[in-house]
Protein backbone atom coordinates (compact mmCIF):
# COMPACT_ATOMS: atom_id res chain seq x y z
CA UNK A 1 0.00 0.00 0.00
CA UNK A 2 2.78 2.41 0.99
CA UNK A 3 4.76 1.37 -2.11
CA UNK A 4 1.81 2.26 -4.33
CA UNK A 5 1.36 5.60 -2.58
CA UNK A 6 5.02 6.49 -3.12
CA UNK A 7 4.61 5.53 -6.78
CA UNK A 8 1.68 7.89 -7.32
CA UNK A 9 3.28 10.69 -5.34
CA UNK A 10 6.42 10.21 -7.45
CA UNK A 11 4.45 10.37 -10.70
CA UNK A 12 2.58 13.51 -9.63
CA UNK A 13 5.75 15.19 -8.35
CA UNK A 14 7.76 14.31 -11.48
CA UNK A 15 5.06 15.66 -13.81
CA UNK A 16 4.74 18.83 -11.77
CA UNK A 17 8.48 19.40 -11.63
CA UNK A 18 8.91 18.63 -15.34
CA UNK A 19 6.16 21.17 -16.13
CA UNK A 20 8.01 23.74 -14.01
CA UNK A 21 11.26 23.08 -15.90
CA UNK A 22 9.53 23.40 -19.29
CA UNK A 23 7.76 26.59 -18.14
CA UNK A 24 11.05 28.11 -16.95
CA UNK A 25 12.67 27.44 -20.33
CA UNK A 26 9.63 28.82 -22.18
CA UNK A 27 9.24 31.94 -20.03
CA UNK A 28 13.02 32.48 -19.69
CA UNK A 29 12.91 34.83 -16.70
CA UNK A 30 16.09 36.87 -16.32
CA UNK A 31 16.15 37.04 -12.54
CA UNK A 32 14.70 35.35 -9.49
CA UNK A 33 12.35 38.34 -9.06
CA UNK A 34 11.09 37.83 -12.58
CA UNK A 35 10.50 34.15 -11.84
CA UNK A 36 8.21 35.24 -9.01
CA UNK A 37 6.38 37.77 -11.24
CA UNK A 38 5.88 35.32 -14.08
CA UNK A 39 4.76 32.62 -11.69
CA UNK A 40 2.12 34.95 -10.27
CA UNK A 41 1.00 35.80 -13.83
CA UNK A 42 0.71 32.10 -14.64
CA UNK A 43 -1.18 31.47 -11.41
CA UNK A 44 -3.54 34.40 -12.08
CA UNK A 45 -2.60 36.22 -8.87
CA UNK A 46 -0.62 39.02 -10.53
CA UNK A 47 -1.46 42.53 -9.34
CA UNK A 48 -0.08 45.96 -10.10
CA UNK A 49 1.70 47.73 -7.25
CA UNK A 50 -0.83 50.53 -6.60
CA UNK A 51 1.53 52.74 -4.58
CA UNK A 52 4.16 52.69 -7.31
CA UNK A 53 1.52 53.31 -9.96
CA UNK A 54 0.28 56.40 -8.11
CA UNK A 55 3.86 57.61 -7.60
CA UNK A 56 4.38 57.26 -11.36
CA UNK A 57 1.16 59.19 -12.06
CA UNK A 58 2.32 62.05 -9.80
CA UNK A 59 5.60 62.21 -11.73
CA UNK A 60 3.66 62.11 -15.00
CA UNK A 61 1.54 65.10 -13.96
CA UNK A 62 4.75 66.96 -13.09
CA UNK A 63 6.01 66.20 -16.62
CA UNK A 64 8.78 63.87 -15.35
CA UNK A 65 7.94 61.35 -18.03
CA UNK A 66 11.05 59.13 -17.96
CA UNK A 67 10.88 58.88 -14.16
CA UNK A 68 7.16 58.11 -14.35
CA UNK A 69 7.78 55.29 -16.80
CA UNK A 70 10.47 53.91 -14.50
CA UNK A 71 7.95 53.77 -11.61
CA UNK A 72 5.31 52.15 -13.82
CA UNK A 73 7.87 49.59 -14.96
CA UNK A 74 8.30 48.61 -11.32
CA UNK A 75 4.57 48.75 -10.67
CA UNK A 76 3.81 46.45 -13.61
CA UNK A 77 7.03 44.46 -14.27
CA UNK A 78 5.25 41.85 -16.38
CA UNK A 79 3.51 44.57 -18.45
CA UNK A 80 0.21 42.82 -17.97
CA UNK A 81 -1.94 45.76 -16.86
CA UNK A 82 -3.76 47.58 -19.66
CA UNK A 83 -4.31 50.75 -17.62
CA UNK A 84 -0.60 51.07 -16.76
CA UNK A 85 0.37 50.47 -20.37
CA UNK A 86 -2.10 53.17 -21.41
CA UNK A 87 -0.36 55.65 -19.10
CA UNK A 88 3.04 54.56 -20.45
CA UNK A 89 1.81 55.25 -24.00
CA UNK A 90 0.40 58.59 -22.88
CA UNK A 91 3.74 59.56 -21.32
CA UNK A 92 5.46 58.84 -24.65
CA UNK A 93 2.87 60.98 -26.40
CA UNK A 94 3.29 63.95 -24.08
CA UNK A 95 7.08 63.71 -24.03
CA UNK A 96 7.35 63.30 -27.79
CA UNK A 97 4.78 65.95 -28.73
CA UNK A 98 6.22 69.15 -30.23
CA UNK A 99 4.58 72.31 -31.49
CA UNK A 100 6.68 72.26 -34.67
CA UNK A 101 7.51 68.57 -34.95
CA UNK A 102 7.09 65.36 -32.92
CA UNK A 103 9.81 63.00 -31.72
CA UNK A 104 9.21 59.98 -33.94
CA UNK A 105 11.22 57.57 -31.77
CA UNK A 106 9.12 58.34 -28.70
CA UNK A 107 5.89 58.23 -30.69
CA UNK A 108 6.83 54.80 -32.04
CA UNK A 109 7.35 53.52 -28.50
CA UNK A 110 4.04 55.12 -27.61
CA UNK A 111 2.29 53.21 -30.40
CA UNK A 112 3.81 49.97 -29.11
CA UNK A 113 2.61 50.65 -25.57
CA UNK A 114 -0.86 51.66 -26.80
CA UNK A 115 -1.09 48.46 -28.84
CA UNK A 116 -0.03 46.49 -25.79
CA UNK A 117 -2.79 48.21 -23.77
CA UNK A 118 -5.30 47.36 -26.49
CA UNK A 119 -4.16 43.74 -26.62
CA UNK A 120 -4.47 43.44 -22.84
CA UNK A 121 -8.00 44.79 -22.92
CA UNK A 122 -9.24 42.63 -25.75
CA UNK A 123 -12.45 41.71 -23.90
CA UNK A 124 -13.76 45.28 -23.50
CA UNK A 125 -12.66 48.69 -24.86
CA UNK A 126 -10.22 50.35 -22.47
CA UNK A 127 -11.40 53.68 -21.14
CA UNK A 128 -9.42 55.54 -18.48
CA UNK A 129 -11.43 58.11 -16.53
CA UNK A 130 -8.77 60.59 -15.45
CA UNK A 131 -9.67 64.31 -15.43
CA UNK A 132 -6.01 65.21 -16.02
CA UNK A 133 -6.04 63.47 -19.41
CA UNK A 134 -7.65 64.65 -22.60
CA UNK A 135 -7.62 61.29 -24.31
CA UNK A 136 -9.44 58.54 -22.45
CA UNK A 137 -9.43 55.51 -24.72
CA UNK A 138 -6.47 53.42 -25.87
CA UNK A 139 -7.74 53.32 -29.47
CA UNK A 140 -7.94 57.11 -29.61
CA UNK A 141 -4.47 57.43 -28.12
CA UNK A 142 -3.02 55.01 -30.64
CA UNK A 143 -4.69 56.90 -33.49
CA UNK A 144 -3.26 60.19 -32.16
CA UNK A 145 0.23 58.73 -31.93
CA UNK A 146 -0.06 57.17 -35.38
CA UNK A 147 -1.27 60.48 -36.85
CA UNK A 148 1.82 62.12 -35.36
CA UNK A 149 4.03 59.63 -37.15
CA UNK A 150 2.33 59.86 -40.54
CA UNK A 151 3.82 62.21 -43.12
CA UNK A 152 1.07 64.29 -44.80
CA UNK A 153 0.78 67.62 -46.62
CA UNK A 154 -0.87 68.93 -43.45
CA UNK A 155 2.57 68.82 -41.77
CA UNK A 156 3.51 71.88 -43.85
CA UNK A 157 0.57 73.91 -42.59
CA UNK A 158 2.05 76.86 -40.57
CA UNK A 159 -1.13 77.01 -38.48
CA UNK A 160 -0.05 73.70 -37.00
CA UNK A 161 1.93 75.56 -34.34
CA UNK A 162 -1.34 76.66 -32.74
CA UNK A 163 -2.61 73.12 -32.12
CA UNK A 164 -2.93 71.88 -28.58
CA UNK A 165 -1.29 69.01 -26.81
CA UNK A 166 -3.86 66.56 -25.51
CA UNK B 1 17.28 -1.85 9.13
CA UNK B 2 14.10 -3.84 8.57
CA UNK B 3 13.16 -5.17 5.15
CA UNK B 4 10.11 -2.87 5.14
CA UNK B 5 12.17 0.28 5.77
CA UNK B 6 14.68 -0.77 3.15
CA UNK B 7 11.91 -1.32 0.59
CA UNK B 8 10.40 2.10 1.41
CA UNK B 9 13.75 3.83 1.03
CA UNK B 10 14.36 2.12 -2.29
CA UNK B 11 10.93 3.09 -3.53
CA UNK B 12 11.51 6.70 -2.47
CA UNK B 13 14.85 6.73 -4.30
CA UNK B 14 13.43 5.18 -7.46
CA UNK B 15 10.15 7.09 -7.69
CA UNK B 16 10.98 10.46 -6.14
CA UNK B 17 14.69 11.11 -5.63
CA UNK B 18 16.02 9.94 -9.01
CA UNK B 19 13.51 11.90 -11.16
CA UNK B 20 14.12 14.95 -8.97
CA UNK B 21 17.89 14.69 -9.38
CA UNK B 22 17.68 14.20 -13.14
CA UNK B 23 15.14 16.97 -13.66
CA UNK B 24 17.23 19.36 -11.56
CA UNK B 25 20.28 18.45 -13.64
CA UNK B 26 18.19 19.04 -16.79
CA UNK B 27 17.09 22.42 -15.45
CA UNK B 28 20.51 23.61 -14.32
CA UNK B 29 22.41 22.20 -17.33
CA UNK B 30 21.07 24.98 -19.54
CA UNK B 31 21.33 27.84 -17.06
CA UNK B 32 23.92 30.54 -17.76
CA UNK B 33 24.51 33.84 -16.02
CA UNK B 34 25.27 36.78 -18.34
CA UNK B 35 28.59 38.46 -17.52
CA UNK B 36 27.49 42.08 -17.75
CA UNK B 37 23.87 42.13 -16.62
CA UNK B 38 24.00 39.00 -14.40
CA UNK B 39 20.69 38.03 -16.01
CA UNK B 40 19.73 34.36 -16.14
CA UNK B 41 19.87 32.80 -19.60
CA UNK B 42 18.10 29.49 -20.26
CA UNK B 43 19.75 27.54 -23.09
CA UNK B 44 17.51 24.71 -24.34
CA UNK B 45 19.31 21.55 -25.51
CA UNK B 46 20.64 22.01 -29.06
CA UNK B 47 20.27 19.22 -31.60
CA UNK B 48 23.84 17.97 -31.17
CA UNK B 49 23.35 17.34 -27.44
CA UNK B 50 20.15 15.38 -28.15
CA UNK B 51 22.15 13.20 -30.55
CA UNK B 52 24.88 12.81 -27.92
CA UNK B 53 22.24 11.86 -25.33
CA UNK B 54 20.86 9.16 -27.63
CA UNK B 55 24.37 7.74 -28.06
CA UNK B 56 25.01 7.92 -24.31
CA UNK B 57 21.75 6.11 -23.51
CA UNK B 58 22.58 3.46 -26.05
CA UNK B 59 25.91 3.10 -24.27
CA UNK B 60 24.13 2.79 -20.92
CA UNK B 61 22.11 -0.06 -22.38
CA UNK B 62 25.21 -1.79 -23.79
CA UNK B 63 27.19 -1.35 -20.59
CA UNK B 64 24.13 -2.52 -18.59
CA UNK B 65 24.13 0.64 -16.54
CA UNK B 66 20.42 0.74 -17.36
CA UNK B 67 18.48 -2.32 -18.49
CA UNK B 68 15.65 -0.62 -20.32
CA UNK B 69 13.80 -3.90 -20.93
CA UNK B 70 13.52 -4.46 -17.20
CA UNK B 71 12.62 -0.86 -16.37
CA UNK B 72 9.74 -0.93 -18.82
CA UNK B 73 8.11 -4.32 -18.90
CA UNK B 74 4.69 -5.77 -19.62
CA UNK B 75 4.97 -7.67 -16.35
CA UNK B 76 4.80 -4.44 -14.35
CA UNK B 77 1.72 -2.45 -13.45
CA UNK B 78 0.73 0.62 -15.46
CA UNK B 79 1.64 3.08 -12.69
CA UNK B 80 5.07 1.52 -12.24
CA UNK B 81 5.75 1.63 -15.98
CA UNK B 82 4.62 5.26 -16.17
CA UNK B 83 6.85 6.17 -13.24
CA UNK B 84 9.82 4.36 -14.79
CA UNK B 85 9.18 5.99 -18.18
CA UNK B 86 9.22 9.40 -16.50
CA UNK B 87 12.50 8.57 -14.74
CA UNK B 88 14.06 7.41 -18.02
CA UNK B 89 12.74 10.50 -19.80
CA UNK B 90 14.27 12.68 -17.11
CA UNK B 91 17.53 10.73 -17.51
CA UNK B 92 17.51 11.45 -21.26
CA UNK B 93 16.99 15.19 -20.83
CA UNK B 94 19.48 15.35 -17.97
CA UNK B 95 22.05 13.67 -20.24
CA UNK B 96 21.35 16.13 -23.06
CA UNK B 97 21.60 19.10 -20.67
CA UNK B 98 24.75 17.71 -19.04
CA UNK B 99 26.37 17.80 -22.49
CA UNK B 100 24.87 21.25 -23.10
CA UNK B 101 26.40 22.41 -19.84
CA UNK B 102 29.96 21.41 -20.75
CA UNK B 103 29.97 22.14 -24.49
CA UNK B 104 31.45 25.55 -25.34
CA UNK B 105 28.82 28.02 -26.53
CA UNK B 106 30.19 28.79 -29.98
CA UNK B 107 33.10 28.81 -32.33
CA UNK B 108 35.91 26.36 -32.93
CA UNK B 109 36.01 24.89 -29.38
CA UNK B 110 32.35 23.88 -29.65
CA UNK B 111 32.98 22.13 -32.95
CA UNK B 112 36.08 20.37 -31.64
CA UNK B 113 34.51 19.24 -28.35
CA UNK B 114 31.25 18.13 -30.02
CA UNK B 115 33.26 16.04 -32.49
CA UNK B 116 35.33 14.65 -29.60
CA UNK B 117 32.20 13.62 -27.70
CA UNK B 118 30.59 12.11 -30.80
CA UNK B 119 33.72 10.17 -31.66
CA UNK B 120 34.23 8.88 -28.10
CA UNK B 121 30.60 7.80 -27.67
CA UNK B 122 30.52 6.22 -31.12
CA UNK B 123 33.78 4.32 -30.51
CA UNK B 124 32.54 3.06 -27.16
CA UNK B 125 29.46 1.56 -28.80
CA UNK B 126 31.75 -1.22 -30.02
CA UNK B 127 33.76 -1.80 -26.83
CA UNK B 128 32.91 -4.12 -23.98
CA UNK B 129 32.83 -2.69 -20.52
CA UNK B 130 30.83 -3.00 -17.36
CA UNK B 131 28.54 -0.43 -15.75
CA UNK B 132 31.03 0.71 -13.12
CA UNK B 133 33.74 1.35 -15.67
CA UNK B 134 31.26 3.14 -17.92
CA UNK B 135 30.29 5.41 -15.04
CA UNK B 136 33.93 6.21 -14.31
CA UNK B 137 34.59 6.85 -17.99
CA UNK B 138 31.59 9.20 -18.23
CA UNK B 139 32.62 11.09 -15.09
CA UNK B 140 36.09 11.55 -16.61
CA UNK B 141 34.61 12.67 -19.94
CA UNK B 142 32.37 15.28 -18.32
CA UNK B 143 35.16 16.34 -15.97
CA UNK B 144 37.54 16.99 -18.86
CA UNK B 145 34.94 18.94 -20.83
CA UNK B 146 34.05 20.93 -17.71
CA UNK B 147 37.68 21.94 -17.18
CA UNK B 148 38.04 22.88 -20.87
CA UNK B 149 34.93 25.05 -20.89
CA UNK B 150 34.74 26.55 -17.44
CA UNK B 151 38.42 26.82 -16.58
CA UNK B 152 40.40 27.12 -19.80
CA UNK B 153 37.97 28.77 -22.19
CA UNK B 154 36.41 31.02 -19.54
CA UNK B 155 39.90 32.41 -19.05
CA UNK B 156 39.58 33.84 -22.57
CA UNK B 157 36.57 35.89 -21.43
CA UNK B 158 38.25 37.14 -18.24
CA UNK B 159 38.87 40.90 -17.97
CA UNK B 160 42.08 41.79 -19.79
CA UNK B 161 41.94 38.55 -21.75
CA UNK B 162 43.05 36.18 -18.97
CA UNK B 163 46.22 34.12 -18.79
CA UNK B 164 45.17 31.67 -21.50
CA UNK B 165 44.34 34.48 -23.89
CA UNK B 166 47.79 36.04 -23.39
CA UNK B 167 49.45 32.64 -23.77
CA UNK B 168 47.51 31.82 -26.95
CA UNK B 169 48.02 35.33 -28.33
CA UNK B 170 51.79 35.08 -27.89
CA UNK B 171 51.91 31.53 -29.28
CA UNK B 172 49.74 32.32 -32.28
CA UNK B 173 51.01 35.81 -32.99
CA UNK B 174 49.27 37.31 -36.02
CA UNK B 175 46.51 34.70 -36.08
CA UNK B 176 43.02 35.84 -35.11
CA UNK B 177 41.67 34.37 -31.89
CA UNK B 178 38.10 35.46 -32.57
CA UNK B 179 37.10 31.90 -33.41
CA UNK B 180 37.92 30.81 -29.84
CA UNK B 181 35.66 33.26 -28.08
CA UNK B 182 31.97 32.66 -27.31
CA UNK B 183 29.40 34.75 -25.46
CA UNK B 184 30.72 36.00 -22.12
CA UNK B 185 29.18 34.44 -19.02
CA UNK B 186 29.76 35.21 -15.36
CA UNK B 187 31.80 32.90 -13.13
CA UNK B 188 28.56 31.73 -11.48
CA UNK B 189 27.81 29.76 -14.65
CA UNK B 190 30.68 27.40 -13.82
CA UNK B 191 29.31 26.76 -10.34
CA UNK B 192 25.82 26.06 -11.70
CA UNK B 193 27.33 23.68 -14.27
CA UNK B 194 29.39 21.92 -11.60
CA UNK B 195 26.29 21.39 -9.46
CA UNK B 196 24.31 20.11 -12.46
CA UNK B 197 27.05 17.62 -13.36
CA UNK B 198 27.43 16.48 -9.75
CA UNK B 199 23.68 15.83 -9.58
CA UNK B 200 23.73 14.02 -12.91
CA UNK B 201 26.66 11.73 -12.09
CA UNK B 202 25.28 11.20 -8.57
CA UNK B 203 21.93 10.22 -10.09
CA UNK B 204 23.65 7.77 -12.43
CA UNK B 205 25.50 6.23 -9.49
CA UNK B 206 22.21 5.78 -7.60
CA UNK B 207 20.35 4.43 -10.63
CA UNK B 208 19.96 0.65 -10.34
CA UNK B 209 20.51 -1.26 -13.62
CA UNK B 210 17.04 -2.69 -13.20
CA UNK B 211 14.35 -2.04 -10.61
CA UNK B 212 13.94 -5.80 -10.13
CA UNK B 213 17.59 -6.10 -9.09
CA UNK B 214 16.83 -4.14 -5.96
CA UNK B 215 14.52 -6.72 -4.52
CA UNK B 216 16.61 -9.74 -5.39
CA UNK B 217 17.13 -12.18 -2.63
CA UNK B 218 20.51 -13.86 -2.25
CA UNK B 219 19.90 -16.26 -5.13
CA UNK B 220 18.98 -13.35 -7.40
CA UNK B 221 22.11 -11.42 -6.43
CA UNK B 222 24.24 -14.43 -7.27
CA UNK B 223 22.59 -14.56 -10.69
CA UNK B 224 23.33 -10.86 -11.13
CA UNK B 225 26.97 -11.41 -10.20
CA UNK B 226 27.30 -14.28 -12.64
CA UNK B 227 25.77 -12.09 -15.33
CA UNK B 228 28.18 -9.25 -14.48
CA UNK B 229 31.07 -11.70 -14.58
CA UNK B 230 30.05 -12.82 -18.04
CA UNK B 231 30.20 -9.25 -19.27
CA UNK B 232 33.78 -8.73 -18.16
CA UNK B 233 36.58 -8.92 -20.75
CA UNK B 234 38.15 -12.42 -20.99
CA UNK B 235 41.34 -11.47 -19.17
CA UNK B 236 39.57 -9.84 -16.25
CA UNK B 237 37.06 -12.66 -16.01
CA UNK B 238 39.92 -15.18 -15.84
CA UNK B 239 41.56 -13.03 -13.17
CA UNK B 240 38.38 -12.93 -11.02
CA UNK B 241 37.84 -16.67 -11.40
CA UNK B 242 41.51 -17.33 -10.53
CA UNK B 243 41.28 -15.13 -7.43
CA UNK B 244 38.07 -16.78 -6.28
CA UNK B 245 39.55 -20.24 -6.84
CA UNK B 246 42.71 -19.31 -4.93
CA UNK B 247 40.67 -17.93 -2.01
CA UNK B 248 38.47 -21.02 -1.96
CA UNK B 249 41.51 -23.30 -1.96
CA UNK B 250 43.15 -21.25 0.80
CA UNK B 251 40.00 -21.42 2.91
CA UNK B 252 39.75 -25.12 2.30
CA UNK B 253 43.47 -25.58 3.29
CA UNK B 254 43.06 -23.45 6.40
CA UNK B 255 40.17 -25.48 7.73
CA UNK B 256 41.50 -28.83 6.59
CA UNK B 257 41.91 -31.01 9.65
CA UNK B 258 45.55 -31.91 10.26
Amino acid sequence: MRHRLIQWVGIAWTLLYAALVVWLYAAAPQSVGEVRTQASVAAGTYEVDRARFDAGRDLFLREQYAAARSEWERADPARRDARTQFYVAYSFYRQGWGRVYNDDALFRQGVEAAESALALSADAPLSVEDPELKIHSASELRAELQAGLDRTADDLNPLKVFRERK
Amino acid sequence: MTTDTRATNRALTRFVLLPTMFLTAALLGGVRVAAETHALVFAPPPLVTLALAVLALSLFARGRLVEFGRWLSAERGAAENVSHALTLGALFFATAQAFNSVLPEAGLPRLVLSSFFLWTLWQNQFSRFDARRLLRSLAALFGTAFVVKHVLLSSLDAPGGGWLWRLAASALEGVTLGALAGPAYAGATGYVSFFALALYVGGLALLPPSPAGETFEDGGRAAELVEALRLLPDRERAHVIGELRRETEEEAGQYRPR
